[in-house]
């Protein structure tokens, strides 16, 4: 009795490696692999050219905060059609929109507190994304660089650029 | 630095200027405006939205449509042949019974040169406006849709090397697709090409003095190129998936020039002031007194201006009359402004008018106020205009053609205007307008 008493812990080491070893013995090694994806600028994926309508009806609720009507709208975008060159219509329109009441833009000393914040909601509310380091680094550089760079003229540009003619 | 080395510097900049020409996208080397043709500017109508030959250079008047024998010229500033003496209905006043005084002493067709009968390539609006300023029937082309092959602009800016400002098209309105024909999408043209225009009932009528009139001036030094840099930016950062131009190239002292211009034209017209003709009833007349704006404003080296109030002959054939003896008056003022209010382009400049269409022979079924048929056009009668030049490099005098022997087609006024303007080899080496088509001048 004791000779079988000492083996059943033996016998139960024993089994219990053997189940160890098999459980081990057929894992395979993990490989880690990363999805191929392609990199691409924050502003990808807009390729849908803006009508006059809707670039007179967003930048107007991008300035303003409110909706034009459907007349103001139509009659907006015959203006930009009487103009052959597109560019220079947007900008009389945008400089007509900021000599208007109601215009909604943060002050200077409010962009210059937090550039980074300022930009960041620039970019929301123009482009509809965040802004990459590189592009809150260029504007905050450029903005403490030029103490006459105003919200105004920050928002002028973004309604020109090519960007914001396409989502 | 001292006055000496600043004269040492000016000189050389000056010999370094006539030296080192800049080239052309053509290879071509360029100096200056002008380039070699014989005119330095020339001003293009597109005239007047569908005309026939009956009632214009045949000075028919009532006798080849309405049954009537009464016959004459309504269009005195450019024929030469007396007016018609009774049932006079095209003038001012009640009626019409005032026709409007002609403007010019000698009439353009004594002046220059004149082609009885051309034919067009399109009994359509679009597509002969297509033809005349690309030189090339456009079959395949529908509205809201920009010209396939090059225009009269982009060859003379591509192959010229205009600036935007020197090339202009002047609407009577943004209908009709009239606004797209500043530039094409052929690839090696195309917006970068592009011409300036104004719809001016548009740009300066009720619309653009709500919408355009109150623009805020920013200091064209202090904050306009810094709203260009970051634009720069931004458009350095944006992946453009799409390549569509937008812009005509127009430089930022240009558009600097173009406000101005604007700012001017609103003040002008709430003065009324602008250099309309003497007699200003129509948008065709009004659009001409813009179209004298930008002549003495920029001094273009190329104008088109399109006018259509003819077309009204589709309803009233009294309408019509009075449209045409109105575009005749509007031509009229035009070369009179040039002589004597534009002294940069008097006797350099050639004035330039062509249908883009004719009209039926045939009527509809519309009677007009005074019981006259109306006419569409939609059939040969409707291919059969004339052609008018006068001024900077073309013989006074001359009669080109006749109804039984026609010379010329619609599609011959780019090669025409690109001789005058020294870019006629540019045009055929291109090998982009219709076949057969040639210079007016090639013609003769």
């Amino acid at each position: 009795m004791p000779a079988i008493a000492s083996i059943r812990p033996m016998c139960t080491a024993l089994l219990l490696s053997a189940l160890g070893l098999l459980a081990t013995g057929c894992r395979k090694e993990r490989i880690y692999e990363v999805n191929e994806v392609q990199l691409r600028a924050p502003s990808a994926n807009k390729d849908k050219l803006k009508t006059s309508e809707e670039y007179v009806a967003i930048l107007h609720a991008n300035l303003f905060q409110t909706a034009l009507s459907a007349n103001e709208v139509y009659q907006l975008a015959q203006c930009i059609e009487s103009i052959g060159d597109k560019e220079l219509a947007r900008e009389v329109i945008i400089s007509n929109f900021m000599n208007k009441p109601g215009v909604i833009i943060p002050t200077d000393e409010v962009m210059r507190a937090d550039i980074d914040v300022f930009t960041r909601a620039t970019y929301a509310r123009f482009l509809v994304r965040t802004p990459s380091e590189a592009e809150l680094t260029w504007f905050r550089n450029y903005i403490t660089a030029d103490p006459y760079v105003t919200p105004e003229l920050i928002y002028f540009s973004f309604a020109l650029s090519d960007e914001y003619l396409f989502y | 630095m001292d006055r000496r080395r600043f004269i040492q510097r000016a000189g050389a900049a000056a010999a370094g200027s006539l030296v080192f020409p800049y080239i052309l996208p053509t290879g071509r080397l360029f100096a200056s405006s002008g380039g070699g043709g014989v005119a330095q500017h020339v001003v293009f109508v597109l005239f007047a939205g569908g005309v026939r030959q009956q009632e214009s250079i045949l000075q028919r008047y009532l006798a080849d449509s309405q049954n009537d024998p009464n016959e004459g010229n309504v269009m005195y500033n450019m024929f030469d042949g007396a007016p018609p003496v009774e049932k006079i209905v095209y003038g001012t006043g009640l009626g019409g019974i005032s026709p409007i005084p002609s403007i010019l002493g000698q009439s353009l067709a004594s002046q220059g040169t004149v082609f009885r009968e051309m034919r067009a390539a399109s009994t359509g609006h679009y597509g002969g406006l297509n033809s005349l300023l690309q030189g090339t029937t456009a079959a395949t082309q529908g509205l809201q849709q920009k010209p396939i092959n090059p225009t009269l602009f982009e060859y003379l800016r591509r192959h010229m090397g205009v600036a935007a400002s020197k090339t202009w098209f002047v609407g009577n309105s943004i209908g009709g697709g009239v606004p797209l024909l500043n530039h094409s999408i052929h690839p090696n043209y195309g917006a970068r090409y592009g011409a300036n225009f104004f719809a001016p009932n548009v740009t300066f009528g009720p619309l653009g003095d709500q919408y355009l009139g109150d623009a805020k001036v920013y200091h064209p030094e202090d904050q306009l190129p810094p709203v260009y840099e970051m634009q720069q930016f931004l458009n350095n950062s944006f992946e453009r998936v799409v390549n569509t131009a937008t812009g005509i190239g127009n430089t930022p002292e240009e558009k600097q020039d173009i406000k101005a211009f604007m700012v001017e034209m609103f003040n002008k017209t709430a003065n009324g002031t602008i250099a309309h003709p003497p007699v200003n009833d129509s948008g065709d007349l009004s659009t001409v007194g813009y179209a004298c704006e930008v002549l003495k404003w920029f001094r273009p080296t190329l104008t088109v201006v399109n006018l259509s109030g003819v077309d009204g002959c589709h309803s009233s054939f009294t309408g019509y009359l009075g449209a045409l003896h109105r575009a005749d008056h509007a031509v009229g003022h035009l070369w009179n402004f040039i002589q004597t209010q534009v002294p940069e382009m008097t006797g350099n400049t050639t004035i330039i008018a062509v249908p883009e269409c004719g009209r039926n022979g045939e009527p509809n079924a519309i009677l007009d106020q005074n019981d006259w048929v109306s006419f569409d056009h939609s059939d040969a009668n409707a291919l059969r205009v004339f052609g008018m030049m006068a001024g900077a490099g073309v013989e006074a005098g001359l009669m080109v053609g006749n109804e039984d022997n026609p010379i010329g087609l619609v599609t011959d006024l780019v090669p025409t205007v690109a001789e005058l303007l020294g870019f006629k080899q540019d045009v055929l080496g291109a090998g982009l307008i219709a076949p057969g088509s040639m210079s007016l001048f090639d013609r003769i």
